[in-house]
């Protein structure tokens, strides 16, 4: 599964997108857990419900299962018009 | 129509367009959004605005189907620009076509608001020192 990174997102992972296992991450919040290990500057966004996650393009706030073709993507709150 | 684009656009030419292929509207309503040069007290220079583009596309056309089940409308144009912009370039181009103004009216104004808030597009403003990514949220 791909996992990609919007706006000051990106200037905290340093990466626009990465791929996981999906052997290891198996729902939404196993890759919450595995970002914010992975990135311990974005504890404080995920804390404070600033990160937004969309899976396949559409906004999820639930914890879903994630399946191996999915596109994820996490992004702090949008400021487009 | 939906286009997320890096060029600019000509308002009058987009309008008409659609206009022309609908002899039945009576009204079109159009809002345009611009960089202005002035923001949380700085001097703005430019922005630079990231989308992505496939959700983007994706939460304006369910933003458009959602006004479609409140108003009676025949058409509706989004263009919403990204890249680097500058002071008085334009950002974003929403217009209703309808029968009647009061769809076109009020339907412009709630995709706008939905577009602010839902559609993945992020600001960073450049100021004189510093830059700064914004939120609509704020």
């Amino acid at each position: 599964m791909k996992i990609i990174y919007f706006a000051w997102i990106k200037d905290i992972t340093n990466f626009p997108e990465e791929l996981l296992d999906p052997n290891e991450i198996k729902n939404l919040d196993s890759l919450k857990k595995y970002i914010v290990s992975k990135y311990p500057d974005l504890k404080k966004h995920l804390d404070q419900k600033i990160l937004r996650f969309a899976v396949n393009q559409e906004y999820i706030v639930e914890n879903i299962d994630l399946k191996k073709n999915d596109e994820i993507a996490v992004f702090p709150p949008v400021s487009g018009g | 129509m939906i286009k997320i684009q890096k060029e600019d656009f000509n308002s009058d030419e987009e309008i008409h367009n659609i206009k022309k292929i609908h002899s039945n509207v009576g009204a079109v309503n159009s809002f345009i959004g611009y960089v202005r040069d002035n923001n949380n007290n700085e001097n703005v220079q430019s922005i630079n605005i990231e989308v992505y583009e496939d959700m983007a596309h994706r939460q304006l056309q369910k933003i458009i189907n959602e006004a479609n089940t409140k108003w009676k409308l025949i058409d509706c144009l989004i263009i919403h620009r990204y890249g680097k912009l500058r002071v008085n370039n334009k950002i974003v181009l929403v217009t209703c076509f309808s029968e009647h103004r009061k769809d076109s009216f009020e339907s412009c104004n709630y995709i706008m608001d939905y577009l602010k808030k839902d559609a993945p597009f992020w600001k960073k403003e450049f100021y004189n020192n510093k830059s700064e990514w914004l939120s609509n949220s704020k």
